[in-house]
């Protein structure tokens, strides 16, 4: 079998500087461990730079046909290295202030990333299974890295309790498509379900599994417990990267699998799907309206959010599919931006944390001690609640369209509800750090230089895409699977 | 098989059911028919056949886990050599190049464990 | 002349964003450079839309001075503005009223004080209340529409009175639920319309021949975002507690400019397109209108609050807007665009009086005040004026909104039953009077009678003069539109006209 180098070549430099990540932090002595950091970045950037230049380049298969190269596994692996960059960025004083080994650190964050681009390029079911454990189990240690902490302890036990159990749903269901159609290849698996009617039933049986274990990833009703508590007590880096790369690693394995092999079944789950996303974002906004804790609120937050990209999914098929397209460019879209307002507002979490504190009572008067930090974490927090002319209002515009598209007008209003639900807990962070006095926290907070170009970026695509959606729309629309 | 919109979820609530059934069913029948003999020795530890020392809860060395860890790399390293050893003269160098990478990726973990102290024994 | 007419609209609206991106960046200890800096960048687009009066072509029917450029392709939304008769007079109020704030802003300005904050914020709104009216996109419609929302939540919510939190993030969730709506309705519009378009002025030609049904269900979903904003009986619950609350500036542009966004929604998008629908829900506008008019009437003789009574009055002269649109004829039309006009001037005018009083007296209650005529001559006399204005006084602005507004529900849209709409008429000529009742009331109260102890001794300082220049725009405006209406008459007459033929009127 001959394999397209040139295809695998971003994962091949990933894993080479994987490999020596590992070996700088073997031979530094413990008080020169910082190097690692930037060693980490190389890779990444490098990565990067064999992605770009796989850009635009026609579809490329190899490994028979399970390693697939197309316009959307180059975009989603750039958001996903983006992401980690921006993780690094974010992670290099935290780690320190904080005392956490950072020779793991970086090694085991660039593992998840390594399993985040595979799953990208994955179309058959067994690289996909791979790549999603692969994306997880250095997260589980990830969370857990504050060893002495007994929350990061709770976090990871509860992260990795949830995900096990979820993944073994997943195979399951995985195992009764393969028993049914005989296949793992997603393209394959869409043709002889269509061929084999009597065993529709089954297949509905596994679709609903794999539904199952995807909703621990990416966090859907009725499987989000684990969330709250694991982001609270990860490191809060790792809490954003969970969440934003982490979640779209599943989201991207989801899409795939539904859109690829279960497509055929549409009619069946999409009222499921529905069901799910609306229980998702209804209970992610309620409960984050109660919540005083900075990062728990995030979490929250980023529940109600999977809710929204979980939405276009139910309208998959309708009019004979005419809508396909456009649904999957909108949860593309919603991922794109999504991944830069979150990241912002857990890079300000974490510049302000550090000396201010946690909880949301911390932010009190926060406009007149630190205006700067203020001020983009109300563009952060409104471009969530989706305030024009912030880029959270574009993502948003696309899924309504999607699912108007559908003529899913009572989906459409539901979400409608939730986005002014949602505001509300957005709005009064806001409140705190404006319409109260400054209070006693630190003055002027002191932003370290990474953290600052992390926030900058953040800042400048959530108000770029605001401005011109259409850089988001555009990208998405030439990234679809359909 | 049922048909229909709801016929598809039918099958769901039948496999739930089917589920409940057998682990109610099984454990119902044991309970019925087992036959109940209670003695003393049904109550201890069970450890081959010799009369157990100490209590249940016992402590082991964690050593022990990442030896177990480190045990497992390398027993399913050789699960994938083996294979490659039968055909190695039909594969050609690419094959070799890749599994020398293959084990040198291993080799590089074994390092770590061994900088980090974990092949020392107290 | 060529470029204004081409970049001329996009200038004024864009001109104060600019201005506000330079406040950001001017350090705020320099106040100085922060008011010149506000006050240039209200008065250049000012400028620039006095001098597209002189490229507007008043007899022309339908959109004037038009860009239509690639935007947003993929979603097919486009950067289309222009202007017609119905909303050139409000871009032109909104330029002038915010100019006026600046102005008023030199000297006073709410406490906590910065200035830094307070000034931008202003220019960040004008941008969105005037980009709302020029917008032929309902896309950009919306973008510019929800620009105002965050402006105004934290003018609200910083420098508001007591309860300003509250009346903050109320503000913030009834018009966030209603745009919301309105955007769904934007986009089952877009789907309906074939082909697929957010273009407003296409989608004037296309809509009317969607199914009734669909007409219906949109113009209701579009409508509930209009009706909080105008806002119509019974969602104005928000408006008393945003009025009340928010700083001098901050209440003089909400009712000078933002409410009647939601009144210019209806007639620029959602009556043109769902002709329809507008014959469908045209009795039941009536009849919440006539309900506003009297409710809100009642409500202020019961007011003590200044304040809170100017903004009851508020949603009582909205009401009378909405009627005359309700009738769907030209007369009423027309009455309703010269009655947001005559709205924005006066009431824009008792808003900044009421905060003239509060920053005097450091209280808005009437039953304190009493006898100001004869402690501050000039304010009383102004109160006077611009509340006589406010009651429909013959020869004011805000006669012929009113007046005509009920004389077109004597005859409404043929398709409409003449004899609901002579009742509305009858019930909105009760309101005038309670208007009248209510308004001659607070002058008394305020005016006349003896000053009561408390003030005995204590030095008030009467209007001074930049308050003077600030207002005088106003109180002129007040005489003219009066005396000549054919002002703005002259201009909507065409665009109304072109309007009500879609209607079938």
């Amino acid at each position: 079998m001959q394999i397209d180098y040139a295809a695998v070549a971003p994962e091949l430099v990933l894993t080479g500087a994987l490999c020596i990540v590992l070996v700088v932090d073997l031979v530094l002595p413990d008080n020169r461990k910082g190097l690692i950091m930037p060693v980490s970045l190389l890779g990444v950037a490098g990565t990067l730079l064999a992605l770009l230049a796989l850009a635009g380049d026609p579809t490329r298969t190899t490994l028979g046909g399970m390693f697939v190269v197309d316009s959307f596994a180059v975009t989603l692996k750039i958001l996903f290295c983006v992401a980690a960059l921006l993780t690094l960025a974010m992670s290099y004083d935290y780690l320190r202030k904080e005392g956490i080994h950072q020779g793991e650190f970086y090694f085991l964050l660039l593992c998840s990333l390594l399993g985040m681009l595979t799953i990208a390029s994955s179309r058959d079911l067994l690289p996909i299974f791979v790549s999603l454990e692969l994306v997880s189990v250095p997260a589980f240690v990830l969370a857990g890295l504050q060893k002495i902490d007994v929350k990061s302890n709770e976090a990871a036990l509860k992260f990795f309790l949830f995900s096990i159990l979820s993944t073994a749903v997943m195979l399951f269901g995985m195992s009764l498509i393969y028993g049914i159609t005989g296949t793992t290849n997603l393209a394959e698996i869409a043709v002889r379900l269509a061929a084999t009617p009597v065993l529709r039933s089954i297949a509905v049986l596994s679709v609903f599994f794999v539904v199952v274990g995807f909703g621990f990833k990416i966090s859907a009703f009725p499987f989000q417990w684990w969330v709250p508590d694991t982001y609270e007590g990860s490191p809060v880096p790792v809490a954003a990267f969970l969440s934003v790369a982490s979640k779209t690693a599943g989201f991207v394995g989801l899409l795939q699998i539904m859109f690829i092999a279960f497509h055929g079944l549409a009619d069946v789950w999409r009222p499921f799907i529905a069901a799910v996303a609306i229980l998702t974002m209804t209970f992610g906004n309620l409960v984050a309206l109660t919540q005083r804790h900075i990062v728990r609120l995030l979490a929250y937050s980023s529940i109600g959010q999977a809710g929204y990209i979980l939405l276009p999914l139910a309208v998959v098929n309708v009019n004979g599919g005419s809508v396909n397209h456009e649904a999957f460019a909108a949860s593309i879209a919603y991922l794109l931006i999504y991944a830069f307002m979150e990241m912002g507002a857990f890079s300000v979490a974490v510049a302000y944390g550090r000396e201010g504190g946690y909880f949301i009572d911390d932010y009190a008067g926060l406009g007149y001690r630190a205006p700067g930090l203020a001020v983009v974490m109300t563009v952060f927090l409104f471009s969530l609640a989706g305030i024009p002319p912030l880029a959270g209002w574009a993502a948003k515009l696309f899924i309504f369209r999607a699912v108007i598209d559908g003529h899913e007008y009572w989906l459409a209003v539901a979400m409608a509800v939730n986005t002014v639900i949602a505001l509300f807990y957005y709005a009064k962070v806001v409140r705190r750090m404006f319409f109260e006095p400054a209070g006693d926290g630190p003055l002027g907070v002191k932003v370290p230089l990474l953290l600052q170009a992390t926030i900058a970026v953040s800042t400048v695509m959530v108000l770029l895409v605001g401005i011109l959606p259409d850089l988001a729309a555009h990208l998405a629309r030439m990234s679809t699977l359909v | 098989m049922p048909k229909g919109y709801f016929g598809e979820y039918l099958t769901l609530a039948f496999f739930a059911g089917m589920m409940l059934l057998l682990v109610a069913g099984t454990l119902g029948l044991n309970k019925l028919v087992s036959p109940k003999v209670h003695r003393d020795e049904k109550y201890l530890t069970y450890e081959c056949g010799v009369d157990p020392v100490g209590g249940g809860w016992s402590q082991t060395q964690i050593r022990y886990y990442l030896f177990g860890l480190l045990f497992v790399v390398f027993d399913v390293e050789a699960v994938f050599l083996f294979p490659w050893a039968v055909v190695f003269d039909k594969l050609g160098t690419a094959a070799f190049v890749e599994m020398v990478i293959f084990i040198g990726i291993l080799a590089l973990g074994l390092a770590y464990a061994w900088r980090k102290k974990v092949l020392e024994w107290l | 002349m060529d470029f204004l007419a081409h970049w001329g609209l996009t200038l004024s609206v864009f001109l104060p964003i600019v201005g506000a991106a330079l406040i950001a960046f001017t350090p705020k200890e320099q106040e100085k450079t922060i008011k010149f800096l506000s006050l240039a960048f209200t008065f250049l687009p000012l400028v620039v839309g006095v001098l597209l009066l002189r490229v507007y072509h008043i007899g022309m029917t339908g959109m004037q001075l038009e860009t239509n450029r690639s935007w947003i392709p993929s979603i097919g939304a486009r950067y289309h503005v222009g202007i017609d008769g119905i909303s050139l007079p409000l871009l032109e109020l909104t330029l002038l009223v915010t100019f006026l704030c600046a102005i008023y802003s030199l000297k006073w300005l709410p406490e906590p004080h910065n200035p830094k904050g307070f000034l931008a914020l202003m220019l960040l709104l004008e941008t969105g209340m005037a980009g709302t009216f020029i917008a032929l996109d309902l896309v950009l419609f919306f973008i510019f529409w929800e620009l105002v929302l965050v402006p105004m939540y934290f003018m609200i919510g910083l420098w508001g009175g007591p309860r300003r939190e509250y009346a903050a993030i109320k503000f913030f969730l009834y018009t966030l639920f209603g745009s919301v709506f309105m955007l769904l309705g934007f986009l089952a519009l877009y789907f309906r319309a074939s082909p697929h378009t957010f273009d407003v002025l296409q989608l004037q030609r296309i809509g009317p021949s969607l199914p009734s049904g669909i007409q219906n269900l949109i113009f209701l979903g579009m409508g509930i975002g209009f009706a909080i904003k105008v806002p119509m009986w019974p969602f104005h619950t928000w408006l008393p507690d945003a009025h009340t609350e928010a700083p001098t500036v901050g209440s003089v542009l909400l009712a000078a400019i933002l409410l009647k966004m939601g009144t210019y929604g209806f007639l620029r998008i959602s009556i043109p397109i769902m002709p329809h629908a507008a014959r469908t829900y045209a009795p039941l506008i009536g009849a919440l209108a006539v309900i506003a008019i009297v409710y809100a009437a009642l409500n202020c003789l019961a007011q003590t609050d200044l304040k809170r009574l100017i903004a009851f009055s508020s949603v009582g002269h909205m009401g009378f807007v909405m009627l005359g649109i309700a009738t769907l004829t030209q007369i009423g039309v027309n009455a309703a665009v010269f009655g947001m006009v005559a709205h924005g001037v006066i009431t824009g005018m008792l808003f900044f009086i009421a905060g003239s009083i509060h920053e005097r007296y450091h209280t808005r209650e009437i039953p304190q005040l009493g006898g100001m005529a004869l402690r501050l001559p000039i304010l009383g006399g102004l109160l006077a004026f611009t509340a006589i204005a406010s009651l429909g006084l013959p020869g004011l602005a805000g006669f012929w909104g009113e007046v005509l507004a009920l004389l077109s529900s004597y005859n409404p849209l043929s398709a409409l039953s003449s004899h609901t709409f002579r009742v509305y008429m009858v019930a909105g000529g009760i309101g005038t009077v309670l208007t009248a009742g209510y308004l001659l009331w607070m002058i008394q109260r305020v005016n006349l009678g003896k000053v009561p102890a408390q003030w005995e001794g204590k030095k008030l300082v009467d209007v001074q003069p930049l308050e003077m220049v600030a207002w005088a725009p106003l109180l002129l405006l007040t005489l003219g539109l009066g005396l000549f209406p054919r002002l703005i008459f002259d201009v909507t007459t065409h665009s109304v006209i072109g309007l009500t033929k879609l209607l079938g009127g």
